[in-house]
This record gives C-alpha cells, sequence and structure tokens, in this order.
C-alpha cells in the first residue's frame, strides 16, 4: 500500500467514526420542543358548556 | 439499538426534561412517544365573565366584560396561590369543558364580548391554545388579554405579543431569593418579558402581591419601583395588591392597608404615575388620576366605575394624554 492510499483510508475511516458519534449523539438527545401537538382526548371528565358565563371566584 | 425518547420543553425557562409518559412541572404537557403533547388544548376548566377591573386592567377598555377562561395547571408552584385548586391540579382531576379556539371565539362574538382574558391559572401552560384562540379572536376584532407570570422563554413570548392587546403582568418579588423560595421560579426571565412585552407596544400593567415579611419591606417595594421606573417607564400602571392567607401560606397575617398605602407613596416618590391598591377596599386607591394636575379621571369602587372623564384618551382639563387602551 502506499503512503497516499494509507493517509485516504485512514481519513475515510476517521469522517465515518465523526459521522456515526454525531449520529448517536444526536439520537441519544432529547427532542426539543417549543409549540406542543394536541390531543384528540381529554384526559380528565367533560363537562357541558354553559349558555351564560358567570363572574369567577378565581383571583385574575 | 435502544433509542432514548426523553422531550425537552423549551417554552419556559424550566427547560423541561420529560421522560416518556410523564409530564413537566406543569402537569399539562406530556411526553407521548417521544412528542410533546398539550392535554389541555381546547379543553378551559374554567369559562367566566368578568368586570376587566378584576384582571386587574385599570388601563384597557374601564368598564368593559371580558369573557375569562384558564385550562388547568401551572408552571410556577407559588406557596400563596389564590387558585391553587386549578393551578396545582392534574388535568385528569379537573373537568373541562370542550371549546376549541373556533368556538370560543364564537362564543365571544355570539355574547358581544370586546375581549377574551386568558387568565386565572397561567395562559404560558397552555400557550397553543392561547396562541391559536387569540390569533382567531384577532381576525374577528376581538381583543386578548393576557394574565401572567409572565414566565416563559423569549421566542414563544415574541410570537405570542404578536396576537395580544394587553397583559397584566405580575412581578411578584425583586430578589431571586423570593423567586426561588417563595415561587418555585427565578426573577431574570420574568424582567426580561417584562421589557418585551412593553417594548413590543402591547399595554402592560404590572402587579405586585405584597406579602407580609416576605416583601414588604420599603427598601425591596423601592427597589421594585425603580427598576419598574427604569425599564418599564413611570407610566406603566402598578397594582400593589393585597395577600390573604392561602394554599400553602395560612400562617402569614393579610397585608395591612396601611403596608399598601406606604407601597403606593414609595411608588409615587419614584416616579410612577399610575399606582393603584388591589384585593381591598380603599378610598381612593382605585382611582385614576391625572399626573400632571391631578385631577379625578376614573372613580372605581371594586369593579364599578363611578365616574370616567378621560375624554379621547385624555385628561379633559390639562389635556395630557393617559397612558392606555380607552375605546
Amino acid at each position: 500500500m502506499t503512503r497516499r492510499k494509507f493517509i485516504q483510508k485512514i481519513t475515510v475511516a476517521g469522517l465515518a467514526i465523526i459521522a456515526g458519534l454525531w449520529w448517536l449523539v444526536r439520537k441519544a438527545a432529547p427532542r426539543r420542543f417549543v409549540r406542543a401537538f394536541g390531543m384528540k382526548k381529554y384526559p380528565g371528565s367533560v363537562k357541558t358548556l354553559p349558555n351564560t358565563y358567570d363572574q369567577s371566584k378565581w383571583s385574575g | 439499538m435502544v433509542i432514548k425518547l426523553t422531550v425537552q420543553c423549551e417554552l419556559c425557562p424550566k427547560m423541561c426534561l420529560i421522560e416518556p409518559g410523564q409530564s413537566g412541572e406543569c402537569r399539562v404537557r406530556i411526553n407521548i412517544d417521544g412528542v410533546l403533547r398539550t392535554v389541555v388544548y381546547g379543553y378551559p376548566c374554567s369559562m367566566h365573565d368578568d368586570p376587566i377591573e378584576k384582571k386587574p386592567l385599570f388601563h384597557f377598555l374601564p368598564g368593559s366584560r371580558i369573557l375569562s377562561i384558564a385550562t388547568a395547571g401551572c408552571n410556577l408552584h407559588c406557596l400563596n396561590c389564590q387558585n391553587w385548586e386549578i393551578s396545582q391540579a392534574n388535568p385528569e382531576d379537573t373537568p373541562a369543558y370542550p371549546c376549541p379556539p373556533e368556538r370560543l371565539v364564537q362564543i365571544a362574538k355570539e355574547k358581544n364580548y370586546s375581549s377574551i382574558a386568558y387568565t386565572y391559572t397561567d395562559p404560558i401552560v397552555y400557550y397553543e391554545y392561547t396562541y391559536d384562540t387569540a390569533k382567531l379572536a384577532r381576525e374577528a376584532n376581538i381583543r386578548n388579554v393576557l394574565v401572567t407570570a409572565g414566565y416563559i422563554n423569549p421566542e414563544p413570548w415574541r410570537k405570542l405579543l404578536e396576537v395580544v392587546d394587553a397583559a397584566n403582568i405580575d412581578l411578584k418579588g425583586i430578589t431571586e431569593e423570593f423567586y426561588r423560595k417563595v415561587c418555585s421560579a427565578t426573577l431574570k426571565p420574568v424582567q426580561e418579558a417584562l421589557v418585551l412585552a412593553r417594548a413590543s407596544g402591547i399595554l402592560v400593567e404590572v402587579t405586585n402581591l405584597i406579602i407580609p415579611t416576605l416583601n414588604d419591606k420599603a427598601e425591596q417595594i423601592r427597589e421594585l419601583c425603580r427598576w419598574v421606573k427604569v425599564n418599564l417607564g413611570g407610566e406603566t400602571p402598578l397594582h400593589f395588591s393585597r395577600f390573604f392567607p392561602q394554599y400553602k401560606m395560612r400562617h402569614l397575617p393579610p397585608t395591612s392597608l396601611k403596608t399598601l398605602d406606604i407601597a403606593c407613596e414609595i411608588a409615587m416618590e419614584e416616579g410612577l404615575s399610575y399606582v393603584y391598591i388591589g384585593n381591598i377596599q380603599s378610598e381612593e386607591g382605585e382611582n385614576t388620576y391625572c399626573p400632571d394636575c391631578k385631577r379625578l379621571l376614573i372613580e372605581r369602587v371594586r369593579y364599578v366605575i363611578r365616574q370616567n372623564h378621560i375624554k379621547d384618551g385624555c385628561c379633559p382639563d390639562c389635556g395630557k394624554e393617559i397612558y392606555g387602551v380607552w375605546r
């Protein structure tokens, strides 16, 4: 093997390792979200919408 | 190969790392199979007809009624929370109305509300529902009001502010220690949110709940007022609100009227033009006066407007422009 071919092989192998590591890091890192997706169903009980609305007891 | 399905919620400064099947600190943003989902979208647990003064907003359409909604959950866990039954509740334990954004805007239109308030808990945790509804409401000429602790990251905050007309934002204290100990949060992001809101051009009013022994020292109040004056401007209305023993803070007494009066005096000494007292009956603490000629502009008793002399957004005597949205 010539010196040039040896350097080529080392470079290719090095790049493959870097690419693999990058892929692993990306997969292992948590997915980031600002906006969340909706859900089809509410997890609690659902009540009927009223016709009139009163003043709340809550602050704000 | 096993790939982790952890997600990170970047909505608020808590930046929760959420494992599959778990929720963030707010209880309503859940990791389902590696996707962040909001379980309260379109499901408000509270829908009410409130006077705008109750938010409190004193410089935004005074005397108007506002359709006010909230979902379960909150990203803060204030020991003194007055709405803890819904803010610190799990959605599965909190009954809710099925009311997607389109329906909510339709109700507001049918019942002739000029604005919708996203309030009671914190609209930050039902961000997507707030944003989508506010966008539709704006298209229908209905205004949008946030009542919030302002604990949100800058990017989503800027986006939300584009569809909002007014906000009452809490500045709960002026030290990191207070925010850490009482609210399980930090001060800086709230200050950033306040500055961004004011710079965005929406109407901003600030509320500070004064809690005996925790944030009622004259020097703390003075520092808070100075911060508001320097960073938000002297025209920003500031509401000092009375504390009542609630939730995990039942051992402290209610705030005295004297403390609230002193806070008002300090705020005015520091150059704030519109300072109010809330959660308590006071003779003049809810009135608006012209900062220049001191004329009474709006007389309020609790949530009722007794007199409103503001003319085209100005003082009728000296012509001073009064900060606010008046029609």
